[in-house]
């Protein structure tokens, strides 16, 4: 087997086998990144790199090409960029996956991205002219290959790409067979969705381990009861549970007067709940780390890695 | 297979009649597919000449056409309803597009100043569990997967139309799409297929669409 090239930090480290953390940076509706640089910043010290987000909801925001650039650059933090085939066809990821590289990115995350029906512009046409699987297929031809279409690239591009992948879905074996189409693509790392099942997560990444693609294990810390219980609610097939949920409740009500108190409450209340359940997928050989996904939460992060490195 | 129709709002074709300065009518209306979808045929007709009279328009003559879509039947028909026409400034048809354009195309050879307005919406090519419940199954891509997917068509029942669902929007087999509230094609295919004993065919990672050949215009010429 040809030895695998490394183009950035996170292929490095995945190559390794080290047990990394990743973060997650949402970029707004806005020309101007200083909060997120900012909060790119605070993480930088603890994660490899982080995922910065594309238009997620379908809700439009600053190009994510364009913020994982930026981000990069003023953060010195690597960067994970989001694409999803939503609402570029074929001929412009293409472009882009060439203009990423010029740009610096060395990691893309393929994506399909949410329908635009269900953000802030419903009445932009759906692409969809690639899904998840085909965009791996096409960045591993265009970076191993140095070729499009049987077309030379002049300085073809070196990116790692991944996918994302959902232990909680339901059916399961659509999504364990969904992965293996990823893995034949080329797919070189996957990003869990947000988990709270350890059960269902165990069986999931099982089942995938045939593939033989590390994996990146979705967390998603909760901040506060508002955003737990939100969480709960709008993010649609992740059930937080309830026993967390009344957990959270509990720290929002008794340390009402002492917000300092209230928020070491909740980090160590992340703490016990991720702790147990990290270190049981870890044990199992099941995780390549963990991604957190909780933006504008960036203190959680020493936490974190506390259990990363246990 | 119908082309399904829907009404176009009464306001919108009188404005457009207005803007047209249109004063004489003949009515063509569809007894196919517009008649199934209750937008054309008889009753249609019927309801399209009181509202036009009612607005003053004076309907010179009116009648349900089978294959408004066919060349062939419109030549045939403008010929015989020749004086009809000539007294006429346009043509209504109560039909789909293709209707109204073989229309025009067959017209406008030889009465080039005569306009053609249509009463409908197109909305998609159709199956029927009954009347008035039609739904998409075909996009008419022109590369069919069908033999490949247990008989269900990504294309129309995804709503992204992907070649290698299911995707994250799925949940509980729903799709994120009108609330969760329709079924997730890739999973009505991955079900169907496992049914069959064939989720080997699921697991097949698709090239995307070809749209060298469908990304434009299409027709079918073989004589």
């Amino acid at each position: 087997m040809a030895e695998k090239k490394i183009y950035s930090k996170l292929g490095e480290m995945l190559a390794n086998g080290e047990f990394i953390l990743t973060g997650e940076l949402e970029p707004e509706k806005t020309c101007d990144l200083s909060h997120t640089i900012q909060e790119a910043k605070e993480m930088a010290p603890y994660v490899v790199a982080a995922n910065v987000t594309d238009s997620p909801l379908g809700i439009v925001t600053i190009n994510s090409m364009a913020a994982s650039h930026i981000i990069q650059k003023e953060a010195g933090l690597e960067v994970i960029w989001q694409l999803t085939v939503r609402d570029v066809n074929k001929l412009g990821i293409v472009g882009m996956i060439m203009g990423g590289h010029a740009l610096g990115l060395r990691n893309v995350l393929s994506l399909t991205g949410d329908h635009p029906n269900l953000g802030d512009m419903p009445e932009s046409k759906p692409v969809f002219d690639l899904d998840s699987a085909t965009l791996i297929k096409l960045v591993r031809e265009m970076v191993d290959s140095g070729k499009i279409n049987g077309h030379e690239i002049e300085h073809p591009p070196t990116l790692h790409i991944g996918g994302a992948a959902n232990p909680n879905a339901d059916p399961m074996e659509s999504e364990i067979l969904k992965i293996g189409r990823k893995a034949k693509a080329g797919c070189e790392f996957i990003q869990t969705q947000v988990v709270y099942d350890l059960d269902r997560t165990i069986e999931f990444l099982t089942a995938i381990k045939k593939y033989n693609v590390p994996v990146l294990l979705g967390i998603f810390p909760m901040k506060s009861y508002a955003i737990a219980k939100g969480f709960d609610t709008f993010v649609p097939g992740v059930d937080v549970p309830k026993d967390i949920l009344a957990k959270w409740k509990n720290i929002k009500t008794e340390f009402k007067d002492d917000k300092t108190e209230q928020k070491r409450m909740y980090d160590q209340a992340n703490y016990e709940f991720f702790k147990p359940f990290i270190t049981e997928l870890k044990k199992k050989g099941l995780l390549a780390g963990v991604h957190c996904m909780a933006v504008h939460y960036p203190r959680i992060f020493p936490k974190l890695m506390e259990v990363i490195k246990a | 297979m119908v082309v399904i129709t829907t009404k176009k709002p009464v306001d919108e074709v009188i404005n457009v009649l207005k803007d047209n300065n249109v004063r004489k009518v003949v009515l063509v209306s569809c007894g196919v597919c517009s008649a199934l979808c209750q937008t054309g045929g008889e009753q249609g007709l019927e309801e399209w000449r009181e509202i036009l009279e009612k607005e003053g328009y004076e309907i010179v003559n009116g009648m349900v056409v089978d294959d408004v879509c066919d060349n062939r039947e419109m030549a045939k028909v403008i010929r015989k309803n020749e004086a009809d026409v000539q007294e006429a400034d346009s043509i209504v048809t109560l039909s789909c597009g293709l209707g109204v354009q073989s229309t025009i195309q067959v017209l406008s050879k030889k009465y080039p100043e005569k306009r053609v307005f249509v009463t409908n919406n197109t909305e998609f090519m159709g199956m029927t569990e009954r009347i008035g419940r039609f739904y998409m199954r075909c996009r008419g891509c022109g590369d069919c997967l069908l033999n490949e997917t247990g008989g269900i068509c990504p294309i129309t029942t995804c709503a992204k139309s992907l070649m290698n669902g299911p995707c994250g929007g799925m949940v509980r087999g729903k799709c994120e799409v009108g609330n969760y509230e329709r079924d997730c094609g890739w999973v009505l295919i991955y079900e169907r297929l496992k049914e069959l004993g064939r989720l080997d065919l699921f697991s097949k990672l698709r090239d995307p669409v070809d749209w060298s050949e469908s990304g434009h215009q299409r027709e079918v010429v073989w004589r």
